[in-house]
């Protein structure tokens, strides 16, 4: 069972370059993509923005290559944190399928890993890291079931992000021996994507093992949705949702009717 | 009997615009790649790309790569090809990315699983396909699809033959 997903698709106001990159994903195979909100809130008071509905893009979604279903297309949060008050779990967070954070410092790049309520921790890709991965907080977020997630779309863009992209990816690979990593796009143009295969071979490059890099773009990827759903959920147990109550009264309604007639008649 | 194992890489050139793909030749390629294997792995990798990496076909209408190389380094060389964004002919530039569909031991192999792509390719076109003609065209083209007939022409008029389809 391997579906193969990205997770961040930088979203833009330009709708119809988001639905080529989407187009994109589908053709290279991705079965699920998630557009990626980023929000910095040390910049001027940024509001949280309300996701797109994603019915709004498309009408029909663009079919999976060899697959015969279509594309999912999923909202993603990524907060950039460099204070501990920006991360502020509100319910505006709720409207996404998939909260992120990027910290900016080592303090919170701990308090991520121990105790915010996130599924994905961004490295940076386009500076040094300017603080080392210490093994404390990388296990437990391990054990809690937090991802680390890397960009190469940087890496594509310009030789001197590559070389930080290489060095951050492999510093953290040393860390975590290669769990629970992911590697997504971070594509603002679908030039910039690659084949989900190119990606698991391009885990070379991050030191990762042949199954670890093909696992950070399938199975890992769902372990994350499955993590974010049990924010929405109570743990994943239990789900509740409301029931559409208009449409079943007509049907009640009308076989009694219909009983009403026959018995007149 | 000891001979070299090689690995075959089939690859897809995506480009935003299909007209561009007719300025593509062997050539470009090698060299683009020879130039992505540098940047991204130094002299170390220029050496190993030049023993046994080599274009092997390329189909200038469907945009189809067979690139071979050692099978004991065609990882390195796979690493490099994901960074190539541009592809540049006679002073024209194409923005472009290769896309990996299959690594195979054999050319024959790759030759099967390229008419199984092709074909899924076909099956994908009929949803959008508008008028009746277009629908009947692309039918008889998916049943035409097999290893038989590709055998029987040169590789390189099936991938004509194909595109033929396409522009339907």
């Amino acid at each position: 069972m391997s579906v193969f997903m990205d997770l961040n698709i930088i979203s833009g106001n330009d709708k119809n370059k988001l639905r080529s990159i989407v187009e994109t994903a589908a053709h290279l195979g991705y079965s699920t993509v998630a557009i990626n909100y980023v929000v910095e809130p040390q910049q001027k008071k940024q509001e949280i923005p309300k996701p797109q509905s994603v019915s709004d893009i498309f009408d029909k979604f663009p079919v999976v290559q060899g697959k015969s279903s279509p594309i999912k297309v999923l909202n993603r949060l990524t907060i950039i944190a460099s204070d501990a008050s920006h991360f502020r779990p509100t319910n505006e967070y709720k409207s996404f399928d998939l909260v992120a954070v990027y910290p900016k410092t080592e303090k919170l790049f701990h308090a991520a890993c121990m105790t915010f309520d996130v599924d994905i921790i961004c490295i940076a890709v386009a500076e040094k890291q300017p603080f080392h991965f210490k093994r404390a907080p990388v296990n437990g977020a391990i054990e809690r079931g937090v991802f680390f997630e890397t960009c190469y779309a940087a890496a594509i863009r310009d030789t001197t992000t590559r070389r930080y992209t290489i060095a951050n990816a492999i510093s953290l690979m040393e860390v975590c021996k290669g769990k629970n990593i992911i590697v997504s796009s971070g594509a603002e143009r679908p030039l910039e994507l690659r084949g989900p295969y190119d990606i698991a071979n391009l885990g070379l490059l991050f030191s990762l093992s042949e199954g670890d890099a093909k696992a950070a773009v399938s199975s890992n990827c769902r372990s994350v949705l499955l993590h974010g759903e049990t924010r929405a959920t109570a743990s994943g147990v239990i789900y509740t949702m409301k029931k559409p109550k208009t449409p079943q009264k007509q049907e009640e309604e009308s076989p009694l009717s219909k009983k009403a007639k026959t018995e007149l008649t | 009997m000891v001979r070299f194992k090689s690995r075959y890489l089939l690859c897809e050139v995506c480009v935003p615009d299909r007209s561009s793909l007719q300025l593509l030749e062997d050539r470009t390629i090698y060299n683009t790649l020879r130039a992505a294997v540098n940047r991204a792995h130094g002299d170390y990798g220029s050496a190993l790309f030049n023993i046994g990496v080599i274009v092997k076909y390329l189909n200038a209408h469907t945009g189809v790569v067979l690139i071979r190389s050692r099978k004991k380094h065609y990882r390195l060389i796979w690493s490099a090809l994901s960074f190539i964004t541009c592809l540049e002919n006679r002073g024209q530039k194409v923005q472009c990315f290769l896309n990996c569909l299959h690594v195979g031991g054999t050319i024959r192999t790759c030759q099967k699983f390229l008419v199984k792509y092709n074909r899924q390719q076909l099956h994908r076109m009929l949803p959008d396909c508008k008028t009746d003609a277009e629908k009947q065209e692309v039918r008889r083209a998916i049943l035409s699809c097999s290893l038989s007939n590709v055998r029987e022409e040169e590789a390189g008029e099936d991938g004509s033959d194909d595109d033929g389809d396409k522009e339907t």
